[in-house]
Parts: structure tokens; sequence; C-alpha cells
């Protein structure tokens, strides 16, 4: 099923400024279709589900999670990049949502922290060894933090401890739940003891 | 039974199901982002506002409201609401760099960006001060500005003539830097209108405050709003009280009749809310030969805004720390062009202990004693100020147990004296903490059902500590009932009046009124206190489907009516001095850095802290507060500074990329003990404050390590390549 979430906002027939619409419009891949000037239609999968929104090619893919499909699970702790709270995967790989244009993941699989889990409420063992270990305090960064641990794991970064430190140093946590999440993410490689595939 | 071993939250938390401030979307949603000064003190002649309102989608361009339609929220420490008295856009007057000159509403986030990155203004600029030695800036004698008796200066004795005749004298002054709080979570939320009651979602360790601000700044009815935050994505001090961002949001989505939501940028945030002012500590220390203390002297100047006095409270603790005669203290306050500085982790306690346990390790070194058996023969059973007791106080248990958990035995006591394999320098420093254990008034209202299980709403916030975790814990042990049969709510002004929670009262606070509570409802239900009970037959035999009670409980020694003042949203806390007693938390810290050969870059591999904070009411998170604690510590000793221009005011490195803090591979083993005694006279649950306490010290530690290293005292924060080269 394919759901279809269309913005609140914008006016097209007010856009006074077109110019600055089009130009920005640009920004979006070769695969965007552009709608109108301000607006332009992107379909991808978030959590294996197909979504087709109409946005203004400014939007980060983050505040579409966010604010069009509801996926609020993925945090926004900066918008530039520098914390990974916002961390999800495209194919499988780990993305800052915060600095990836929307119509840039087009045809593609987006995986958010609310699709981690089995459909029925089984946690991944990640997920798992988070709780066991506190590798948490006020939770804000954790989304961020599992989405990371995940590619950490499954790209081969969780040798050691110092590698595993080293690969999640693009999180922030500001509540210093470190040594708890170098436990989780050192136990769960230990225990899948292969790369983690992303569905 | 089940036993404590998990966070209650932490499924949510893991899953994305947690719902924070901001994660509340509805269709009508609208956006709002400000646009802010960008000269750092003066007036604004003109906002242009044109090319903003053309950007399509944009709603409403805000660039003034009347003070009679939103008045001052007042400050947080003298009888307000708010972090700072000023509230932006209700005048033409700019006093810091960043402070908002125009709220944009607009459809979408893109479009309220775009507009206001589109507002302009003309401006009438003055010069500035930023920093205490600053020409213009205006230095008060704190006890002089604020007249209040907890703000005065501690003076025990005649310090200054004890010092001039002690053999052994220390001196020594230090520098401490501007540094932001920065939660993950940004500052924010959704505000909206539900008929003429406004609701508020935003995180939060004050709902009571922002519904009690509002309430002021808005002329309403505190029944007509309520705040809603059940989680707090992080606090450690900024989300304290009422932010000036509400009150005009409040007005913009009546006016537009749809809610809005509020992110604020990260750079926003460390120019539009609080942080830890810049200070310089003086230390005196006077000693006999074999290091027993006799005088000490501590003098502060800190850093404070033009339009507000935020006070320091540093020597609350250093005179508390030994066993010393003679003690003087000063605090000065200066004032700058900045926003209201404010509370963040540790606000006074980690400057302080920093200078004050730098010097104690120096006298150490002076008198060729080891670092910790000064320490523990300075120890003392009676407060130095006020004569009285300690409520409990487990210092040389802190300071032996960790000694033993680190292998302090196997320390060299000479500077330069340990070297590892790879010809780092290894130094090992210890350093003490103390944190007052306050208490503030709460309610809690407790149902249980006849199927057994239990909700509460009480006075608290939920932000990463495990106060949720605590209270369920208590609940479930209380009454023999599973953990996932209790139900709690904080942070939430339809539940509790939520009084600020902060000053590592919150966990304490909150479990006392819990705690009376469930006497009332065993009361309620014909169970003597110490029998278990059978909840849910017990309930069923009151003929009842539910039983409900009420408990309100206030700090020893505060007068009944105190409830009214928290009631209004108003900090009404107490402590550390009590009728008969005062109540602190202690730690101690241990720590090992290693200076690599040819960067000289510091790490820190190492850290053992064990913390006296009474009965360890919920020890898998009070085990991760204390870790994180350790790397706040860390993060302020070595990375964080908060850098100004002069020229121009505000903060340079307003990002997480230039402001660093602590990431996970700087951070090596952190080993966290607890004394666990509790301590009955400052409560019945026996629970101090651990939060704050557990970062008190680690700078010093930090800081003494290095010397043992590298031979080299260290006067200022953050220490960096440069001062170990």
């Amino acid at each position: 099923m394919t759901a279809i979430v269309r913005g609140s906002g914008g006016n097209p027939a007010n856009a006074a400024d077109e110019g600055v619409c089009l130009a920005l419009g640009t920004m979006g891949s070769a695969e965007s279709t552009i709608a109108s000037a301000c607006r332009t239609e992107t379909t991808f999968t978030a959590n294996g589900r197909p979504v087709r929104v109409e946005l203004d090619p400014r939007e980060s893919l983050l505040d579409v999670l966010r604010e069009r499909l509801g996926l609020t699970g993925t945090k926004k702790g900066c918008d530039h990049g520098q914390c990974g709270a916002c961390t999800v995967h495209l194919n499988g790989r780990r993305i800052v949502s915060c600095l990836t244009p929307a119509v840039q993941v087009n045809g593609q699989a987006v995986t958010t922290i609310e699709g981690v889990a089995d459909a029925d409420g089984t946690l991944h063992p990640l997920q798992e060894a988070f709780i066991d270990n506190d590798a948490l305090q006020c939770g804000y960064c954790t989304p961020g933090q599992v989405m990371s641990g995940l590619a950490c794991i499954a790209e081969g970064h969780a040798g050691s401890d110092d590698e595993i430190r080293e690969y999640l140093s693009g999180n922030l946590c500001r509540c210093g739940a470190y040594a708890g999440i170098l436990a989780a993410v050192r136990e769960t490689a230990r225990r899948l003891n292969s790369p983690v595939s992303e569905g | 039974m089940s036993t404590p071993t998990r966070r209650v939250d932490a499924r949510e938390k893991v899953t994305g199901a947690a719902r924070y401030g901001a994660d509340r979307t509805s269709p009508d949603l609208a956006h709002a982002v400000f646009a802010v000064s960008t000269i750092g003190k003066g007036r604004v002649v003109n906002v242009d506002t044109a090319a903003a309102e053309a950007v399509p989608g944009v709603l409403t361009v805000v660039t003034r409201i009347d003070p009679a339609e939103l008045g001052s929220p007042g400050f947080l420490m003298g009888g307000g609401y708010g972090f700072q008295s000023l509230q932006p856009l209700t005048d033409d007057r700019i006093a810091y760099r960043g402070q908002p000159i125009a709220l944009v509403v607009a459809d979408t986030l893109v479009a309220a960006t775009e507009a206001a990155n589109l507002v302009r203004a003309d401006y009438e600029p003055e010069p500035i001060a930023t920093d205490l030695d600053d020409e213009g800036a205006e230095t008060l004698v704190q006890e002089e500005a604020i007249p209040l008796p907890f703000l005065a200066d501690i003076v025990v004795g005649d310090a200054d003539a004890a010092f001039v005749k002690s053999p052994v004298r220390i001196e020594a002054s230090f520098d401490l830097p501007r540094q932001h709080q920065v939660p993950m979570e940004l500052i924010g939320g959704v505000v909206e209108w539900r008929g003429d009651t406004l609701v508020v979602h935003e995180g939060t360790q004050n709902a009571g405050a922002l519904r009690g601000g509002l309430a002021r700044q808005l002329g309403m009815d505190l029944a007509k709003i309520e705040v809603i935050a059940p989680y707090t994505g992080g606090g450690f001090g900024q989300k304290n009280s009422l932010q000036p961002h509400v009150g005009p949001l409040a007005l913009a989505a009546r006016r537009l009749g749809r809610p809005i939501k509020f992110v604020m940028p990260r750079t926003q945030t460390f120019h539009q809310a609080s942080f830890r002012p810049a200070s310089r500590h003086r230390v005196r220390l006077g000693a006999d030969e074999t290091g027993r203390m006799l005088a000490a002297v501590h003098e502060v100047d800190q850093q404070t805004s033009r339009h507000d006095l935020f006070p320091s409270m540093s020597t609350e603790i250093t005179s508390r720390l030994y066993g010393i005669g003679d003690f003087r203290g000063r605090q000065r306050l200066v004032r700058t062009d900045v926003q209201t500085p404010g509370f963040m982790r540790a606000p006074f306690e980690h400057p302080a202990a920093f200078a004050f346990e730098s010097a104690v390790d120096e006298l150490a070194y002076a008198v060729g004693q080891d670092p910790v058996s000064l320490r523990l023969a300075n120890d003392t059973d009676v407060d130095p100020v006020t004569g009285q007791p300690f409520s409990s106080r487990h210092l040389a248990e802190c300071l032996r147990r960790g000694a033993d958990m680190f292998g302090w035995a196997g320390r060299t006591h000479e500077p330069r004296s340990m070297r590892a394999a790879d010809g780092s320098r290894i130094g090992w420093g210890v350093a003490a903490g103390v944190y007052p254990a306050s208490l503030a008034p709460a309610v809690a209202r407790v149902t249980a059902t006849s199927e057994g299980k239990v909700t509460v709403g009480v006075d608290g916030h939920e932000m990463g500590q495990g106060i949720r975790t605590a209270i369920t814990l208590l609940i479930s042990e209380d009454l023999s009932i599973e953990v996932g049969d209790v139900t709690v709510y904080v942070g939430d002004t339809r539940v509790a009046p939520q009084h600020l929670t902060a000053g590592s009262w919150g966990t304490a606070t909150a479990l006392q009124a819990v705690h009376a509570a469930l006497r009332e409802l065993r009361k309620h239900l014909n169970v003597a206190d110490s029998d278990p009970v059978d909840l849910g037959a017990a309930v069923a035999a009151t003929g009842q489907t539910s039983v409900e009670v009420e408990a309100t409980t206030i700090a020893p020694g505060q007068p009944p009516e105190i409830i009214e003042h928290s009631r209004a949203g108003l900090v009404s806390f107490a402590g550390p001095v009590y009728p008969g007693f005062v109540a602190f938390s202690f730690i101690a810290h241990f720590v090992e850095v290693r200076i690599e050969p040819t960067t000289r870059r510091i790490r820190v591999p190492r850290v053992v802290s064990v913390a006296d904070c009474g009965r360890v009411a919920s020890p898998v998170t009070a085990a991760s507060q204390l870790r994180g604690a350790v790397v706040w510590g860390i993060g302020a000793s070595l990375r964080e500074e908060s850098e100004v221009d002069p020229r121009f005011g505000g903060f340079a490195n307003a990002t997480l990329e230039e402001y660093p803090i602590p990431v996970n591979a700087d951070i090596g083993e952190i080993e966290v003990g607890f004394v666990d005694e509790p301590d009955p006279m400052l409560n019945p649950v026996g629970v101090k404050g651990l939060g704050e306490v557990a970062m008190v010290g680690v700078a010093a530690a930090i800081a003494n390590a290095v010397f043992h290293a590298t031979g080299r005292r260290q006067r200022r924060l953050p220490i960096r390549i440069e001062d170990v080269l």
C-alpha cells in the first residue's frame, strides 16, 4: 500500500520568489519529479512501507520523516550533521538524515529506529543489549546510537573496544552513557558473530 | 518480585516510542523560527520584515509585543520564573548578541527558516563588555547587591589572621571558562490552545515554572495552563525555568488559531539559554607542618548579566569539605553584556572544587603527605560553619574504598615518576567533592486497583537521571508488586504542581512524597506499615475497585504554606542547613591520565568514583548517572570552553562541532561505587542527591593527575596541550 502524505503548507499561487525555489530545487537528484515551482514528488520506502511525499526540495529527510511521516523516533540534535541523533539507514548504510535532502532518497530504502524491532514487537538484540547495559539515560540520542551501533557491527567495525569507540564517536551522548553503549555494541557483535543484514 | 536491573522506560527509548516535546505532530501545525540580533548591545531602530513576509507560507512576522500583553516572567532567582527577567520583543533594547528581534511563523519549517533569514534590522550599537576583566564590566559585592541570608559570605573565625600565622601557606588563583549545558534535545516543543486552555509540550525540568510564568506573563489563571513533559531529553540546568520563546508562541498560536512547533536551532541555544558563567577563584590555604588545615580564604568573581544578578554559592561547599576552623568566603558578581548565566550541572561546586581541591593537593605536596592521607586527616564530623552535625558524612569511606578500588597504594608520590611502556607520562590524581542535600515540597497522588496495579502522579521530571525508575522501585518493593504493575506520571502539571527538578533534590523529593502516600494508602487499606500486603485483595476488601490517596511532603523545617509557593511554580527548596543538622552528599574521584609522548595529548583511560548519596534508590540508573557525571568532568576539564570575540559579543564557537563535548573515543574505563548508607535524618527513604555531587571534584582529580604526570600545576580549565608541553 502506498501512503500519500501532503504537507499542510505552502501556497504555490503566492510564490513571489519562484526564482529562489527553482534554484534550490536543482539540489534534488536527477530522479526527482518537479511537480511545481516549489514542490517535488519523491517516493521511497520507510521501514519497508512505500511512501510518496510532495515536498519542498529544501526539506531534509529528517524533517520529512518527523513532520510528514510521523516517524518521530529519529531526533534532531543539531541539524548540522554534528551530533548523530538523526542517524538512519539508507539502503542499509548509516547516514545523517538532517544533511540529506529528502528528494535525494527517491527510489531508495530508508530504515529508521521504528523499523528495527520485529513487527510483533520483539526487540533487535542490540536494542535488548542497550537495555541490559543501561546504555542510555535521557534517551534522546538513543535512536541514533542504535542505528549507528547496527551499522558499526554491519560494517565490521566492532572488532575491538577502541574500534567501536571510534566508529560510534559521530554520535554524541551528553548524558555520557558511552560505557554502556560500548558494552551493548560489543556484546551484540559477539552474539551475532556475523554482520547484521539490514532489511 | 522483579529485581532492579532495568530502567523502566528503556524500551520506549530504544524503540523511538518515547515522545519528547517536539515529537508532537498535527495536521494544522505551524512552525516558528526567531531572527536574532547581530549586535552585542544597543537599540533596534528598525526591523525590515517585508522580504520575510513575502515568503510563501509565512503567516506572521512579529517584531514587537506590547508589555501589557506579555509581561516579564521575572528572574528564577528573584522570585520569578524565567531563566532571565528580560523578555525579548517587548522593547527596543538589545542586551546581548543573539537576542530575538523577530518571530516568524509559517506553514512549513523551510518557509519560516527562509523568512527569518530575510529579516533585516538597523541598530544603534553600544560598546560591550563580555569578560571579567573587560573595560565596562561592573563588579558588585554579592552580599551587598543581594541582601539575602543564604547568599551572604560565609565567615567563620578570622581566616586572614589564621592564614598569616600558618607555617605552611598555599595561595593560587584559578580561571574557569564559560560553558554550555548542550543537552541533546533542542529547546522547544509545541504550544497549542484547546479552547481557552493553553497546552505546552516541551522538555523541561520545571513544568511548574512554565505554567506559573506563563500565567504571570499572559495574565492567566493557573488552571487554564497545562504543561506536559513526560520525557526531557537532558536538562543539566538549561531547562530549569521558563524560556522567553514560549510566551510569544502562545500569543501567536492564539492569534493564528493553530498549534505552533518551535525547535530552537542549536546555535541559538548557546545564546537564548543560560550557561555556566566565567569565574575566577582565589584560594588561600594555611596549615601546620603535618598538613592539618588551619585557615582557608576562598574569593570568587563570577560573571552575570546587566539585567539580572545570578548569584554564586561557591563557598557553601568549600567551607564544608574539611574541618577548617577559620574560613572566609567572598563572592563578587561581574556584570557583562550577555544573557543571564545560570545553572549548569554542579554550577558553582564544579569550579569551586577544582580550585579548592587543586590547592589541597598542592598542600599535600608542600608538606610531603600522600593526598589521600592528608584528606582523611582533615575530615570532620561537625559542620564547621554551623556547628551542627552532618545528617550523614561518609567522605572518608569514599576515599578509602576508592583508593582500594583504584590501587592507589601502587602510586609513587613524586611527580613525573610514573611512565608507561609507550613513553606516555602517567599521572594519578585524587579529589573530593561535596554537594548540598536539598529537598523540595512535593505532592504524590497514588491510585491502587483491585487488580493490584498502582498509578502515581508526583512532582518530578524524567530527564535521564532515572526518577521514574526510582519511584517505580520504591512502590514495587513497598507493596510487593511487579515493576510492570506500576505506572508513574511525572513532568505533568495535570497530576502535581511540578516543582523544579534540579540541585540533586529531585529523586529524594519525589520518593519522600510517594513514601508518605504509600503510608496513607496502607492506612486506608488497614494494613500496618511494615506488614506484607496482597494489594489487589486489600483494595477489593474496601468494596471499591480502586483507592486513591494523596500526600504532601516538605523539607524539614519548612512551613506548611511553602506548598502554595510551589503550586505557584516558584522555587521552594530548602537545605542544606536544616533545624538541628546539615545535609550533604560526598564523593571521591581517582583519575589516571596519560600524556602521550609526542603529541602531549592528555587522555583519561581510567577513573574510579565512590559516592555517598545516602541509600541508592535505583542502583542501575545511579551507576549510569555517576559515570555520566565523570564524562562531564572530563569534558569540563579537557574540552569545553565557549569563546567570545570582544568586538562582537555572543559566543563564537556555538555549534556542536566547535564546542567539543566528549565523544565515545574520549572515554575509557569508569568504575563506580556507592557507600549506600541510608540517611534517615534527612528523610524517611534515606536518600540524598547524586547527579551533581557526581561531577564535583572530577576536574581537580584530573588536574592533580596532570600535575603528578608533569610536575606542572594547572590554574585554568580546560587544560590544553600547550599547558603540558
